[in-house]
C-alpha cells in the first residue's frame, strides 16, 4: 500500500524530472541568441588588441608607460579571478542559497586564461631584483636568482587558472551527462559524451565528485591569496621606496573578495533580465549576496584605516611621503572615488531594507564597487611604476612625490577591450556551460520540503553532514 | 547535527534549572577557592600602593609587563562572545543555542578582568584617576591627545562592555520569567523585577528575536573597533621594535577569536563536566566548534606568519636584531617556542581528527594549551619591544615579573571563574527559551533510505 512518503518520494522524482527538462531547455535555448551583440563585443576586443600590439611595440623601456596597463591586470585579477570563490565558501560552508548562482561564479574562473595572457607582458617591465629594492624573496641574504618575483608569481598563475579550469570541469560532469543523455544534436551529444568522462552517477562517483570540488576549491582559494600577495607586494609594494605595510596584500586580498561578489552580482542580472533565468535567480541570491558585499565593504575600510593609522600615528617621513603618494597627494581624485564608491556609497545605502532586500539596489551598488576598485587599484600601481627609475635601494626612502599622470589611448583601448573579451569570453561559455548548475537544483529540491506547521505553512530545510 | 536527544519543555525546565534550585556539592568549594585566591591578589594590589609601583618588576624601560599582557588577554577572551553569540546568530548556525549564553557570560567577566588587570592598576597612582578626568583641567591649557588610541581604549571598552551586557540581559528575560514562575517570596520578586513582566506574548516575542538579531548587528563594528584599537596602542609608537606593524589590528582579531572560542570549548566542557549537560552539549557541539577552531587557528597563523615575514622584509638592523633576540636568544627563545607549539603546533594537527574534536578530555586540554600559548603571544609581542626601545645599549633593560604581578594576574583568572559559578548559581548557562526553539525548528527529511537533519525556516 502507498504510504504518504512513497507519493511524497513520487513528487519529488516527478518535480526533478521537471526541473531536468526545464533547465536543459534553458540551455539549449541560448545556443543561438545575442549574435549582434557577440559581434559587438568581437569587434572591442579585437580593439583591445590592436591597442596591446601598439604597446608592445613601443618596448618596455618606460615603466612608467606601463602603469595603467598593470593595474588593468591587477584589476581582472581582483574582479574576474576572484568571482569563484563566491561558489566555494558556500559550497564549504554547505550553504543551499547559493546552488543557483554557483555555476555563474565557477564560469568566471577559465576567464583568468586570458588575464594570464595579459600577465605576459608584465613581466618584461618589472625590473629584476638587481636593483636592490625590498622584496619579499630576500634576494641579497638568500641569494636567491634576481627573477624571482616574475618565476614565483607566473608558476601561482598558472596554478591559479589551471585549478580553476579543473573545478570547473570536476563541478559540471554531472550537467555534462545530464546533456548527453537529452541532446538531440548528435555532434553536441558527441562533445557532452567527452566532457562527461564516463559519468553515470553511482554513489561512488558522488562522492569522490563532492571531495574533488572541495579540496580543488579550498587550493583555489589559497592559491588566489598567495596570488594577491605576489602581485601586491612584487609588483606594487616593493617598487614604492620606503613602503613597509604588512597589511597591504591582505587589503588586496580582501578588495578582490569585495570585486568579485561584485563581478557576481552583476553576472547575476544580465543572466536573469536576459538570459532567461528570472525562475532561478531570484531575490534570495541577491539579498544573500548583498549582504555579503556590504560586509565586505565594511572590512576594506576596517583594513584601509589600520594601515592609514599607522602611517599617520607614526608620522615618520617615509610614511608621511607614502599617504602623500596615494591619497593626499597626486592621486587624491582616485583615492577619494575609491573611498566613496568601496565603501560610503554602500555605508549608506545598504543598511536600508528598501534597497538591500531588492534585485536593483545591490546590482547598482556591485557596479559602482567595480569602478571604485578599479580606481583603488590605480592609486597604487600607476605611481609604483612612475617610481622604478627612483633609486630604490631599501635604504633610501620616497622624497619627491610624481605628478598623477593619464591613461594614453592604447591604454584604453585595452581596458575597454579586455572588458569586452572577458564579457565575450563568458557568453561563449554559457553556451557550452549551463549557467544554473542542474544537479544542484535537483540535490535541493531534494533537501526542501514545505510543510504544514500548526496553522502554517513552512519551509524545511535539510542540512546534511 | 546528528546526534539529537529530544527533551521536552519540563525536562528542559527541569534539568537546565538544576544548579539554581539546588546547590551542586562542589560548587561552595569551588567558589570559595576562587574567592580566596582573588581576596589574596587584591591584597597584592593593596600592598602595590601602599609601598609604589616599585614592587612589581616593571622598571626603565619596561614599563609594561603582566598587567599590560593580562589586559590584552583577557580582551582576546571578551571577543569569544560575540564571535559565538553574534555571528552565529546571523548565521543561523543551529549548533550555537546551548552555548550563546555562557560565551556572552565568559564577555561580560573578561571584559571587567581586562579593566582590573591594566588600566586603573598599572598607573602607580590609580586613586588620581578621578582627578584627572572629572573635572578635566581646562585650565592647564593642555588638552588630551584626540588622536591617541589611549583615548579611545576606554570609549571602547566600556562600550563594547555596555552592549555585552545589554545582550545578556535582553536574551535571559524570557527565562527570567520561568524562574520567576518557579520561586516564591523575596526571590520570585527579584527575579520578576528582572523579567520586565514577561509574559510571552507574540509581540513580546517578536521584540525579543528582534532586539537579538539588531545587538547582533549593532556590536560587531564595536567587537572589531575594540581589539583593533587596542591593537593601535602598541602599532601607532614608532618607539619599541616590532610594534609599528599596520598588520597589528586585523592579527590582534584574528588572535583573540582564536583564544576566546578556545575559551568557550573549555567553558562548554567544563559546563558538561561539572553540570553533567550532556544531553544538550554534546560531541557534534564540540566537533563543530572545533572545526571552528582550525580555520581560525590557521588564519591565525597565517597573520603571525606574515607579521615576521614582513618584517624581515624592512630588512631594518634594530628589527631584525629584536627577531633574533625572540628566537636565539633565552629565555625569550624557549618561550618563543612554547608560545608556537602550544598555540598551533600541538592543537591544530589534533584538531584535524574527528576523535579528538568529538572528545571532552582532549579538547579541554587543546583549548588550554592554545591560551597558554596565546598568553605568552602577547607577553613576546610587548616585554621584548621595550627592552630594545632605546637605540643606545646602555638603555637596554630587563624584566622578571614580581610575585605582586603574578598574584594578580592569578586574581584576574580568578575573577573570571567566581563570576561564572556565582552567574550560574542565579541564572541558567544554557538559555531555555533557545533549547526549546531549537526542538521546535527541528525536523527531519527522508531522502531515499537516508533521514537527513532539517530545520524549519521561516
Amino acid at each position: 500500500m502507498p504510504t504518504s512518503h512513497d507519493s511524497h518520494q513520487q513528487t519529488q522524482f516527478s518535480k526533478q524530472a521537471d526541473l531536468t527538462e526545464k533547465l536543459v531547455e534553458l540551455h539549449v535555448s541560448k545556443y543561438n541568441k545575442n549574435r549582434i551583440f557577440l559581434i559587438l563585443l568581437s569587434a572591442l576586443s579585437l580593439m583591445g588588441l590592436i591597442g596591446l600590439i601598439v604597446k608592445i611595440s613601443t618596448g618596455f623601456n618606460n615603466p612608467s608607460d606601463w602603469g595603467y596597463y598593470v593595474t588593468f591586470v591587477a584589476y581582472l585579477l581582483t574582479t574576474v579571478q576572484a568571482a569563484p570563490m563566491v561558489a566555494i565558501a558556500p559550497f564549504i560552508a554547505k550553504g543551499h542559497w547559493n546552488r543557483p548562482i554557483s555555476k555563474i561564479a565557477q564560469l568566471f574562473a577559465p576567464l583568468g586564461l586570458i588575464n594570464l595572457i595579459l600577465f605576459i607582458p608584465v613581466l618584461f617591465v618589472l625590473p629584476s631584483l638587481s636593483d636592490g629594492r625590498r622584496t619579499l624573496w630576500f634576494f641579497e641574504s638568500l641569494k636567491m636568482n634576481s627573477h624571482m618575483p616574475h618565476i614565483m608569481t607566473s608558476i601561482s598563475f598558472i596554478c591559479l587558472v589551471l585549478l580553476g579550469i579543473a573545478l570547473l570541469w570536476i563541478s559540471t560532469v554531472p550537467d555534462f551527462a545530464i546533456l548527453r543523455e537529452n541532446s538531440k544534436n548528435p555532434y553536441h551529444k558527441k562533445v557532452f559524451s567527452i566532457l562527461s568522462n564516463r559519468w553515470i552517477g553511482t554513489s561512488k562517483q558522488w562522492f569522490t565528485q563532492k571531495h574533488r570540488i572541495g579540496i580543488l576549491g579550498a587550493f583555489y582559494f589559497m592559491t588566489l591569496v598567495i596570488v594577491n600577495f605576489q602581485i601586491s607586494s612584487d609588483f606594487a609594494m616593493s617598487l614604492i621606496p620606503g613602503w613597509i605595510d604588512a597589511l597591504y596584500p591582505i587589503t588586496h586580498t580582501a578588495n578582490s573578495f569585495q570585486a568579485g561578489v561584485a563581478t557576481v552580482i552583476l553576472a547575476m542580472f544580465a543572466l536573469r533580465t536576459w538570459g532567461g533565468c528570472k525562475e532561478f535567480i531570484g531575490f534570495d541570491q541577491f539579498w544573500a549576496l548583498g549582504k555579503l558585499m556590504f560586509a565586505l565593504s565594511l572590512m576594506w575600510i576596517w583594513f584601509f584605516f589600520s594601515s592609514f593609522i599607522v602611517f599617520w600615528y607614526g608620522a615618520k617621513p617615509t610614511e608621511k611621503a607614502i599617504i602623500e603618494l596615494s591619497m593626499t597627494g597626486p592621486y587624491f581624485i582616485a583615492f577619494l572615488g575609491s573611498a566613496f564608491l568601496l565603501f560610503i556609497l554602500p555605508l549608506l545605502t545598504m543598511p536600508f531594507n528598501k534597497i538591500r532586500r531588492s534585485i536593483l539596489g545591490p546590482t547598482v551598488i556591485a557596479f559602482f564597487i567595480l569602478i571604485g576598485s578599479f580606481l583603488d587599484k590605480l592609486r597604487i600601481y600607476v605611481p609604483a611604476y612612475q617610481l622604478t627609475e627612483h633609486p630604490n635601494k631599501h635604504n633610501i626612502y620616497l622624497s619627491d612625490i610624481p605628478k598623477a599622470i593619464l591613461p594614453d589611448v592604447p591604454d584604453v583601448m585595452i581596458i575597454v577591450g579586455g572588458i569586452s573579451a572577458i564579457i565575450l569570453a563568458f557568453t561563449v561559455l554559457t553556451k557550452l556551460i549551463p549557467v544554473i548548475s542542474i544537479w544542484q537544483q535537483k540535490e535541493l529540491s531534494l533537501y526542501k520540503i514545505h510543510k504544514k506547521f500548526h496553522r502554517t505553512e513552512v519551509l524545511v530545510l535539510g542540512k546534511p553532514e | 547535527m546528528q546526534e539529537h536527544h529530544h527533551r521536552t519543555d519540563k525536562q528542559i525546565n527541569k534539568e537546565l534549572l538544576s544548579s539554581i534550585f539546588a546547590t551542586p556539592k562542589w560548587w561552595p568549594i569551588a567558589t570559595l577557592f576562587c574567592l580566596i585566591v582573588y581576596l589574596i591578589g587584591m591584597t597584592a594590589f593593596g600592598y602595590m600602593l601602599n609601598k609604589g609601583i616599585g614592587v612589581t618588576g616593571l622598571n626603565r624601560p619596561v614599563f609594561w609587563g603582566f598587567y599590560m599582557v593580562n589586559f590584552v588577554f583577557w580582551i582576546g577572551i571578551s571577543h569569544a562572545g560575540i564571535m559565538i553569540s553574534a555571528i552565529l546568530r546571523l548565521t543561523q548556525a543551529e549548533w550555537r543555542r546551548p552555548i550563546t549564553r555562557s560565551a556572552e557570560v565568559l564577555t561580560v567577566f573578561a571584559l571587567i578582568a581586562a579593566l582590573q588587570a591594566a588600566p586603573l592598576v598599572h598607573v602607580g597612582r590609580p586613586w588620581r584617576a578621578d582627578l584627572w578626568v572629572f573635572p578635566y583641567d581646562f585650565s592647564r591649557g593642555i588638552w588630551i591627545n584626540i588622536k591617541s588610541p589611549f583615548i579611545w581604549d576606554p570609549s571602547a571598552v566600556m562600550t563594547y562592555l555596555t552592549a555585552s551586557s545589554l545582550f545578556v540581559f535582553v536574551c535571559l528575560i524570557p527565562d527570567l520569567a520561568v524562574i520567576r514562575d518557579r520561586t516564591k517570596g523575596i526571590v520570585s520578586k527579584i527575579y520578576g523585577f528582572l523579567a520586565l513582566g514577561w509574559r510571552g506574548t507574540p509581540v513580546q516575542w517578536k521584540l525579543q528575536i528582534v532586539a537579538g538579531i539588531l545587538l547582533s548587528a549593532l556590536v560587531l563594528p564595536v567587537f572589531v573597533s575594540v581589539h583593533s584599537i587596542v591593537s593601535w596602542d602598541f602599532a601607532a609608537q614608532i618607539g619599541p621594535e616590532a610594534w609599528h606593524s599596520t598588520i597589528f589590528a586585523p592579527y590582534f582579531i584574528i588572535g583573540a577569536i582564536h583564544s576566546g572560542v578556545s575559551a568557550v570549548a573549555t567553558v562548554m566542557v567544563v559546563m558538561v563536566w561539572l553540570f553533567k549537560w550532556d544531553k544538550y552539549i554534546t560531541p557534534d557541539h564540540l566537533d563543530a566548534i572545533g572545526r571552528l577552531l582550525i580555520i581560525v587557528a590557521t588564519a591565525w597563523f597565517f597573520f603571525f606568519f606574515l607579521e615576521w615575514v614582513y618584517a624581515l622584509y624592512t630588512l631594518e638592523s634594530p628589527e631584525l636584531a629584536m627577531r633574533e633576540l625572540q628566537v636565539f636568544e633565552m629565555p625569550w627563545r624557549a618561550l618563543f617556542i612554547v608560545f608556537v607549539i602550544t598555540a598551533y603546533l600541538f592543537p591544530v594537527p589534533m584538531w584535524l581528527f574527528k576523535k579528538v574534536r568529538r572528545s571532552f578530555l582532549w579538547m579541554f586540554i587543546t583549548t588550554i594549551s592554545v591560551n597558554i600559548g596565546m598568553w605568552l603571544e602577547r607577553f613576546l609581542i610587548i616585554v621584548p619591544g621595550l627592552m630594545r626601545k632605546q637605540p643606545l645599549m646602555f638603555n637596554w633593560g630587563s624584566y622578571t615579573p614580581s610575585m605582586v604581578e603574578i598574584l594578580m594576574v592569578c586574581m584576574t583568572f580568578a575573577w573570571v571563574f567566581m563570576g561564572m559559578l556565582l552567574f550560574a548559581r542565579v541564572f541558567p548557562l544554557i538559555p531555555l527559551f533557545d533549547i526549546k526553539e531549537g526542538m521546535l525548528v527541528r525536523d527531519e527529511i527522508k531522502i531515499g533510505r537516508a533521514k537527513v537533519p532539517a530545520t524549519i525556516r521561516e
